[in-house]
């Protein structure tokens, strides 16, 4: 619950509105009562943010003690967490990934290209931040962030 | 008048009447009089056969109908049993041929075809009927003559036609030599070709001629029921054939070889070695098991439900064997039981399989194809056909509440019942036909569910299934008859047992099957209790208040479109096929079906890794046609090549024969 969460980052784009979706996925966190199910879809990353996810999840870190699980399938998932500048391709499956989400949904954006496209920012292909194309409710900086700060985040939505 | 008499005669004329009308009638209305007609007979034929289990016995001496032996027709409960079955498939498959070959009918609705469809049901109408050998044979030999021209209706569209046409032909007759050869020697042995001379002389018949008998009359029987391994006419004619016709030859004549075998097995030699019946108990367990593989994997319909037609012809010949089996070890009353569930089976498979082939006829009318691969969707384009083909697979399923279960539930009571002193072989043999017919009604389960859901639910795989129609009425009447009589019998069951308890008096085995009156099935020796209504209203009851439930307490619903990954939408290519849906199966039981598979890769030139092509082929041969068959085609086709060297069109190579003959022939008289 550290700055882990940008809600606090001033460098956010939509920074106003964010500090009350924070406080949301923390109040929604304690609803879904310390488990919650992620379904990842990298939309451009240079699979920097990938690499630090999966050591999220590895035995250093463990995200999984925190009740955070990488699901398969959108249709199971709580959280969808986004890495990368969104490209012109892969804007449609983000937001069909989006939509086939049960309610309620929370989406986290991993990483600056994330964030505010980072160094692809006005790149061939790239249509925009994730926040462009489906609401973002938690921001992770870095580039890439580490994982203590994505375990961080997730913690914040988990609750535990 | 003996009511069945008037009825016989009524549906002897009616349909010697409609083929002369449907001869000279026009193109336009001919399926509409020998549909007529044929529905007439089957209505006449019922109703003898509904006077006939409900104890009316007729018999009747025509000496100057046929020159020599006469006909004799003798019809028991027996008889009327099957008079009834064949009526009451006729009658639907009557209405059916109306809108079937009716206008933009499907197939070509040929004059003489046509005309021999009233004559084939009638020669079926006259197996059971017959009283004496010489007039069995007749019919039976009219009946396989009627359904071979049936068979050829569509000979000048497709090889396949013909192929299946001399498949067909070889092997009834065949069946028909060995059926004639088991009988003349049953005649000759009891001294009287009438079935009552040879009831009286059967139990004095020596063990070796009577077996002889059985083993002869088995193998002609057998092959005319579709049992395994004398099956391959079966998927080959059935599949070929017009629907309708497929619909007569799978739900009416195959339960005429299941006739015979009851006939001639326990009526004419009244019982017999307890060998006859566990080789038929083997025979049943073999087809029940390989024929309803063969359907799980099969991914042409008509050919799947004709393979379904071995598998529950299986099912009636274990009925039969545990019934001889039970009988000659003093069990009456279980015997009994067993022999009721063949018979119930056998109207019940009658029952669901018109149902279901004049289901695939409807599609393959309107879709113009009988591929399972290339179907689909057809629930939203034909709604009233899906419904009621999904009655027919629900029964054919034989899960409650369709009437397969009522007779496969009769049979397992019979199978299970195990006497103390049965001996090892029967303890044995007993379990394992219990395993037998679980395996079937499992892999069963599966491949009606392959059916209905890759053939009618999902999206068209192919252009034939996009463009379909609703078929006209008629055919949806008779499909919708049919769905009845399985529901009547699916539910209600019990009307049948005072005439199965007639049967069974009358075949020697227990007299008082069933126990007391109401909607319950209670077997009386057995102990034994099932009530198929309140199964039906327990099953339809919680599936709609599950439903209810479902609706009235669920949380809002949400609709949402299939998850496709994200990648645009789904396409009909992406959908489970029938062979997909089987391809499990078929990799458990891949050392009995055997398939050839074969997996083509076409690298590009620049590099062997990169693939241009693979080409994926897969074949399902029948493994025992193959080997069983091959051998004896292949010699046969030897011999004939070898005997054309004889006949090379020289005159005087014949003259030089002639001589030859003449020569040994007045050697051989002056040695003598």
């Amino acid at each position: 619950m550290d700055g882990g969460l940008s809600g606090q980052d001033p460098a956010c784009g939509a920074g106003g509105r964010a500090g009350s979706r924070a406080a949301a996925a923390a109040a929604l966190g304690a609803g879904l009562g310390g488990s919650v199910q992620v379904r990842h879809v990298d939309a451009g990353s240079c699979n920097g943010c990938e690499i630090e996810i999966g050591q999220a999840f590895g035995p250093v870190y463990d995200a999984e003690r925190h009740g955070v699980r990488l699901v398969a399938s959108p249709r199971h998932a709580d959280v969808l967490t986004v890495t990368g500048p969104v490209t012109v391709n892969m804007a449609q499956p983000l937001r069909a990934t989006y939509e086939a989400m049960p309610r309620p949904r929370l989406v986290v954006a991993v990483g600056d290209c994330a964030r505010d496209c980072g160094v692809f920012a006005g790149g061939h292909g790239v249509l925009g931040p994730v926040g462009d194309v489906v609401p973002v409710d938690v921001r992770v900086p870095g580039c890439p962030p580490e994982p203590a700060a994505i375990v961080a985040a997730l913690r914040g939505v988990s609750g535990r | 008048m003996n009511p069945v008499a008037a009825a016989l005669g009524a549906a002897f004329a009616l349909a010697g009447s409609g083929a002369i009308a449907a001869l000279p009638a026009p193109a336009r209305w001919g399926p509409a009089v020998v549909g007529a007609a044929t529905a007439g007979v089957g209505i006449a034929g019922a109703a003898a056969g509904g006077a006939a289990v409900s104890g009316t016995v007729w018999q009747a001496y025509l000496p100057d109908l046929l020159p020599l032996a006469g006909v004799r027709l003798a019809v028991d409960p027996l008889a009327g049993w099957f008079l009834l079955l064949v009526g009451g498939v006729a009658a639907v498959v009557g209405v059916y041929t109306i809108g079937y070959l009716g206008r933009d009918g499907h197939g070509p609705a040929a004059r003489g075809a046509l005309a021999v469809l009233p004559v084939f049901v009638a020669a079926m109408l006259l197996v059971p009927a017959a009283g004496s050998v010489s007039t069995f044979l007749l019919a039976w030999e009219l009946m396989a003559v009627t359904s071979l021209l049936l068979v050829l209706g569509e000979h000048r569209h497709s090889p396949a036609v013909r192929t299946a046409g001399l498949w067909y032909a070889a092997m009834t007759q065949a069946g028909f030599v060995t059926v004639l050869l088991g009988l003349t020697r049953l005649a000759a042995a009891a001294g009287g070709e009438s079935f009552a001379a040879i009831r009286a002389a059967g139990a004095g018949l020596s063990p070796v001629t009577a077996g002889g008998v059985f083993l002869l009359c088995l193998a002609g029987f057998a092959s005319k029921a579709g049992a395994v391994p004398l099956h391959p006419w079966l998927p080959r004619a059935h599949a070929e054939a017009p629907s309708h016709v497929s619909a007569l030859m799978s739900a009416a004549m195959v339960k005429l070889g299941v006739y015979g075998i009851v006939r001639v097995g326990f009526d004419l030699l009244g019982g017999g070695a307890r060998w006859w019946w566990l080789l038929l108990g083997a025979l049943g367990a073999v087809s029940a098991l390989y024929g309803i593989l063969q359907a799980a994997v099969a991914t042409d319909l008509k050919r799947l439900l004709a393979f379904s037609t071995s598998e529950n012809v299986g099912l009636i010949l274990l009925g039969l064997a545990a019934a001889g089996v039970w009988a000659g070890a003093g069990q009456d009353g279980v015997a009994g039981v067993a022999l009721a569930a063949a018979l119930l089976h056998a109207a019940n498979h009658a029952g669901f399989k018109t149902l279901l082939f004049c289901g695939a006829g409807s599609v393959l009318r309107s879709t113009g194809t009988r591929d399972l691969d290339a179907l689909g969707g057809l629930s939203r384009r034909m709604p009233a056909t899906t419904a009621l083909f999904t009655v027919g697979a629900l029964c054919a399923a034989a899960l409650p509440p369709g009437n397969g279960f009522v007779s496969e539930w009769l049979l397992l009571q019979a199978l299970l019942h195990q006497a103390p002193q049965a001996g090892t072989v029967l303890t044995v043999a007993a379990p394992v036909a219990v395993a037998v017919v679980a395996l079937t009604a499992g892999v069963g389960v599966a491949t009606y569910v392959k059916v209905l859901g890759t053939g009618f639910l999902a999206r068209p795989r192919g252009d034939g299934a996009a463009t379909a129609v609703e078929s006209p009425r008629s055919m949806l009447v008779a499909m919708g008859l049919a769905a009845a009589a399985c529901a009547g019998l699916a539910i209600v069951p019990v009307v049948a047992a005072p005439a199965l308890e007639r049967i069974a008096g009358e075949l020697r085995a227990g007299p008082e099957l069933f126990a007391g009156g109401g909607v319950d099935l209670r077997l009386a020796g057995i102990g034994s209790i099932v009530s198929p209504l309140w199964v039906a209203v327990g099953v339809i009851g919680l599936a709609v208040g599950f439903a209810a439930a479902g609706r009235a307490l669920g949380r809002a619903r949400r609709r949402a479109p299939a998850w496709d990954c994200g990648d645009g939408p789904l396409t009909a290519r992406m959908e489970y096929t029938a062979t997909s849906f089987a391809e499990p199966l078929q990799r458990v039981f891949d050392d009995v079906l055997a398939p050839e598979q074969d997996v083509d890769v076409t690298p590009a030139a620049e590099s062997a890794y990169i693939v241009r092509a693979v080409a994926y082929r897969r074949r399902l041969p029948d493994r025992i046609e193959a080997h069983l068959y091959g051998p004896v085609i292949a010699a046969a086709d030897a011999v004939g090549r070898a005997g054309r060297r004889l006949a090379n069109g020289s005159v005087h190579r014949y003259l030089a024969y002639m001589l030859a003959a003449l020569v040994a022939v007045l050697v051989a008289g002056v040695i003598r």
